[in-house]
């Protein structure tokens, strides 16, 4: 489509399954907002789904200036093909410049077929976004080689520049209930795709986990040689009333959940504090917790990477330390 | 059941270090292993043979020390390995990666009735290839896939998203793309090993072969591009202390009070 400044807005793909899903959407018009304001246009919400108005109005009071709906029984589930069908027509018909979407499991799902169906960029997982001021092309920055690194991608002979986002990297704009936007219901002609049927939709039970919003996590990795070991990594947990995190080594032992997993392929948290036992500090699982405030490191290899990323590193065994840890929280916590 | 397994092959993430100088990560030291989420893929693969018959087919894009890997598939029980390479393919992105993947695939006769890729890679982390597969090839995909049953000529499989565990059917041909899931990787015999490094052979499919252009693979078929890499936030690197157990101890209980998440002095 070439390069084009005139730029015909910026879409965020509102996706509101759950309240977690829906504070990424919320977070994302916050900053498409900014991002419209520097190319002079618009930020327009996409809200597909069986009952949509309650999700439009809140957009707008978040931010959006225009909320495009599809309203329509077959759409109450969220179905890749159909819903890469209905938005890729969208695209062709109103060519928008951007076009963003969280990186939960569905936005990475859906966003790389709808790119490949309209033939362009997509960048995955990003922690930035800016308007390049010379040439209006959207830096979509984004961890390379686990984390240590970051890229700067560009999408500049492709339209609309796409990109998934992490949640909780940008800030989402406080409910203004006298906002005004438009709410837009075009005429839509849903087909699903028969190839796929949704059976069956549970709630998925984990042990206490909301590693996002957790203000202490402890980590256990690979390090820790055994499950009897990890458990200690759920006492101290508990005992500092925080939450449980895992590398993949750790995952793949079978010590901890899947749900825990941090890093590259797992979660980015954002902690007050994070304790790391036992990770040697891979990248894959650094690229997680760049976000903690205070990261204390314990490693019995003084040259572990994770010291790097340490503001705390001790030296030493776990296997002495942790007991005698938790025996000295013990002391100080009292039992309820 | 006809089944292709996608692998790529990936550094060990736990041997990397970048060179912070160059910002380019150091190759010497790094060893090489199948993406761990494609491995899952080709065991999924092989457990669906075992059960429904058939054959797997292990395809990799990458430059000629990718055969490695492919070796280790034919090895692990594999019966047939495509390697894509060319030096046309260096730069792709996952547009132009999922493009010379599908092409392959569409070249296979029969059609494979399942396509599996692993969920992520180590390297690139988009996810973007499988899926992008699929829509080239206008298969139903299924994405985080942790379980997988066989019905008639469709597949009843469970997967995880975003906190709600489904359960979906979909219609064969179609693409998984396999997380770990609870089901624990139990690691495959290699005795295959050295059979597999001296007697199977590999096909190599480049450009020619698989009928693309050099416009539509690489850099020059690529949509993204990377701008630039910069290093993050500034590293911490803070206090590193080692001594007797109790110290450090110690130590970690004052840091906890200065952060304010034990209170100060003993007791409450």
């Amino acid at each position: 489509m070439g390069n084009n400044r005139a730029s015909n807005g910026v879409w965020i793909f509102g996706d509101y399954r759950s309240s977690f899903q829906n504070r990424v959407t919320l977070e994302l018009i916050a900053k498409g907002k900014e991002l419209a304001e520097t190319l002079s246009t618009e930020v327009t919400v996409l809200v597909l789904g069986e009952e949509v108005h309650q999700y439009a109005i809140q957009y707008i009071a978040h931010g959006a200036d225009v909320v495009m709906a599809a309203k329509h029984p077959d759409l109450r589930y969220y179905q890749v093909e159909m819903y890469t069908a209905l938005i890729a027509r969208w695209i062709e018909a109103f060519k928008p410049d951007i076009l963003l979407a969280g990186a939960t499991s569905f936005g990475r799902d859906l966003f790389p077929r709808l790119a490949k169906r309209v033939h362009t960029g997509l960048s995955a997982g990003c922690i930035g976004l800016e308007v390049d001021p010379e040439t209006g092309n959207l830096l979509q920055t984004t961890p390379a080689f686990g984390g240590d690194l970051l890229a700067e991608v560009v999408t500049s002979h492709h339209r609309p520049q796409m990109a998934t986002v992490r949640p909780g990297v940008f800030q989402e704009l406080p409910y203004n209930s006298e906002a005004v936007g438009r709410i837009l219901y075009p005429e839509i002609d849903v087909q699903p795709d028969k190839r796929v049927k949704l059976l069956a939709s549970q709630r998925h039970q984990v042990r206490k986990n909301s590693l996002e919003e957790a203000q202490v996590i402890v980590v256990g990795g690979r390090g820790l040689g055994s499950k009897e070991q990890f458990e200690l990594v759920f006492e101290l947990a508990e005992l500092l009333e925080g939450e449980v995190g895992a590398t993949r080594p750790a995952v793949l032992a079978g010590w901890s959940e899947q749900e825990r997993l941090l890093g590259q392929t797992g979660k980015a948290v954002k902690p007050r504090i994070l304790i790391s036992v036992g990770t040697s500090g891979a990248l894959q699982y650094t690229a997680g917790i760049h976000g903690a405030e205070t990261i204390i490191a314990i490693n019995r290899d003084p040259r572990a990477p994770i010291f790097k990323t340490a503001d705390l590193g001790l030296v030493g065994d776990y296997t002495t330390l942790l007991p005698l840890l938790l025996e000295a929280l013990r002391k100080r916590i009292p039992r309820q | 059941m006809n089944i292709v397994v996608c692998i790529k092959q990936v550094p060990d993430e736990e041997s990397i270090r970048i060179d912070w100088k160059t910002m380019t990560i150091m190759r010497e030291g790094v060893d090489s292993i199948i993406n761990p989420l494609d491995y899952v893929a080709l065991e999924v693969a092989l457990d669906l043979r075992r059960r429904a018959g058939g054959r797997v087919t292990a395809v990799s894009m990458g430059p000629p020390q990718s055969e490695e890997s492919l070796r280790e598939a034919l090895a692990a029980g594999a019966d047939h390995a495509i390697l894509l390479t060319d030096p046309a393919f260096a730069g792709s992105d996952t547009l132009t990666t999922s493009h010379v993947l599908a092409r392959a695939i569409s070249k296979l006769r029969p059609f494979p009735d399942v396509v599996l890729c692993g969920m992520q890679t180590t390297d690139g982390d988009t996810g973007h290839v499988g899926p992008q597969i699929a829509e080239e090839l206008d298969l139903p995909q299924v994405g985080g896939v942790m379980e997988i049953h066989l019905l008639g000529d469709s597949l009843v499989v469970k997967r995880l998203s975003d906190g709600s565990l489904d359960t979906i059917r979909i219609t064969l041909p179609g693409l998984l793309s396999v997380d770990q899931g609870p089901c624990r990787v139990t690691h495959l015999p290699l005795g295959g090993l050295e059979v597999a490094f001296s007697q199977r052979d590999i096909v190599r499919w480049g450009l020619a072969e698989l009928g693309l252009s050099e416009e539509e693979v690489g850099f020059r078929g690529s949509a993204t591009r990377i701008q630039r890499l910069h290093p993050p936030a500034p590293n911490r690197e803070g206090e590193l202390l080692s001594g007797s157990p109790q110290l450090l101890v110690d130590r970690l209980t004052r840091k906890l009070e200065a952060l304010r998440v034990l209170d100060e002095g003993d007791g409450k």
